[in-house]
C-alpha cells in the first residue's frame, strides 16, 4: 500500500517539467544544490543561534529583538523546500527509497513539532520575563529540540548519497 | 606535481579516508563540513543582518559571542577540508576552481576578524547606526559567502582528475 502510493508519486514527480528540467539542463543540478546550501546556511544561522540563545547561550542579546530575524530563517527553508522538491522531481527514486532521506523526513517532523509546542506554550511566557532572565526549562528543551533535528536534518542529508536504493 | 599526489594517495591515512567502508569516516568528514558551513556561514549572516540594520533591537556588541560559532564553524572546516583533501588531492589540487574557493573563504573570513575588531573598539553601551565602514564590511562579507559556497559546490562538476590515474 505504502509502496503503491510511494511509485505513483514516483511517476508523477519524474514527469514533472521541474523534473525535467533537473535531469536536462547542464547546470540545474549544481545550481540548486548551491542554492540549497546558501539557503540551509541561513536558515540554520539563524534558527541555530535562536536556539543556543533559548539555551542561555550570548544572554546579552534580548531574546525578543532576535527573535525578528526568524522570517529570514524561514526564507532559507522556503528556498530549501523548493531547491529539495527540485532534486526530488529530477531523480525522485533516490529520495522515496532511501533510508537517510527518511530519516531526514523524520528530523523534519520532530523539528516541526517542536515549532508547534514552542510557540503554543513557551514562547509567549519567554517574552513576558526581563530580557536578561534565565531561560525557563520549556525554552531550553525547545531550543536543544530544535538544535539537534536540524544537526540531524543536515547529517541525513549529506548522507543521502550513500544510501543510494 | 603528480610525484606528490601520488604519494599522498598511497598513503595508509588517504587510503583509510577513502577506502574505509564505515560510515564515521568519508561520510562522516562531509558531514562535519556541512555542519561546520552552517555555523560559520550562519553566524555571519547573522552578524551582518544585524549590521545592516535587520534587527536593530539587538546591541551591536552583543552579538561578539557569535564571533566563537563563528570560530569553531572556521576550524572544524579546516580540520574536515584537509581530510576530504588528503582524500583525493588530485581532485582538488587540479582544479583552478578549488583556488578560488580557498581566496573567497580567506576573504569571508578575515572580514570577520576585522568586523569583530571594529566592533570592540565600539562603546559597550553603543546603539546607533554601525559606522559606513562597517556596514561596507557586512556587505563584502555576505557577497564573499554567497560565491564562496557556489565555488565550493561545483567542485565536483568541474574536476577533471579524480586521483593520480583516474578521471573525473
Amino acid at each position: 500500500m505504502l509502496n503503491e502510493t510511494l511509485h505513483a508519486l514516483e511517476h508523477w514527480l519524474y514527469y514533472t517539467p521541474v523534473g525535467e528540467l533537473m535531469r536536462d539542463a547542464r547546470w540545474a543540478w549544481p545550481i540548486c544544490e548551491s542554492l540549497h546550501f546558501l539557503g540551509m546556511s541561513v536558515l540554520v544561522g539563524v534558527v541555530g543561534l535562536f536556539d543556543l540563545r533559548l539555551l542561555g547561550f550570548a544572554r546579552a542579546v534580548p531574546i525578543a529583538a532576535f527573535h525578528r530575524l526568524i522570517p529570514l530563517g524561514v526564507s532559507g527553508f522556503v528556498l530549501n523546500a523548493v531547491t529539495g522538491f527540485c532534486f526530488l522531481a529530477g531523480t525522485p527514486d533516490q529520495y522515496l527509497f532511501n533510508l537517510a532521506f527518511r530519516f531526514k523526513v523524520a528530523f523534519f517532523a520532530v523539528a516541526g513539532l517542536n515549532v508547534l509546542a514552542f510557540y503554543s506554550t513557551t514562547f509567549h511566557r519567554l517574552l513576558a520575563r526581563a530580557a536578561d532572565a534565565a531561560p525557563p526549562l520549556g525554552a531550553r528543551i525547545a531550543g536543544s529540540v530544535s538544535l539537534c533535528a536540524w544537526i540531524g536534518v543536515m547529517a541525513a542529508g549529506r548522507l543521502l548519497t550513500f544510501f543510494r536504493p | 606535481m603528480d610525484a606528490v599526489f601520488l604519494a599522498i594517495e598511497s598513503s595508509a591515512l588517504s587510503t583509510w579516508l577513502r577506502e574505509s567502508p564505515s560510515l564515521w569516516v568519508f561520510p562522516f568528514a562531509l558531514i562535519l563540513h556541512t555542519w561546520g558551513l552552517a555555523f560559520l556561514v550562519g553566524a555571519n549572516v547573522v552578524i551582518d543582518a544585524r549590521i545592516l540594520g535587520l534587527i536593530p533591537g539587538v546591541p551591536l556588541r552583543s552579538l561578539e559571542r557569535y564571533f566563537l560559532v563563528v570560530w569553531v564553524g572556521f576550524w572544524v572546516n579546516l580540520a574536515s577540508g584537509l581530510a576530504l583533501l588528503v582524500a583525493y588531492p588530485t581532485k582538488a589540487l587540479t582544479n583552478p576552481l578549488f583556488y578560488a574557493k580557498l581566496a573567497l573563504v580567506a576573504v569571508g573570513f578575515v572580514t570577520a576578524l576585522v568586523i569583530r575588531r571594529r566592533m570592540r573598539a565600539l562603546p559597550p553601551e553603543h546603539d546607533g547606526p554601525p559606522p559606513a565602514a562597517l556596514v561596507r564590511l557586512a556587505g563584502l562579507s555576505l557577497a564573499a559567502w554567497a560565491v564562496a559556497i557556489p565555488a565550493g559546490r561545483f567542485l565536483a562538476y568541474t574536476c577533471t582528475r579524480l586521483m593520480v590515474d583516474s578521471p573525473c
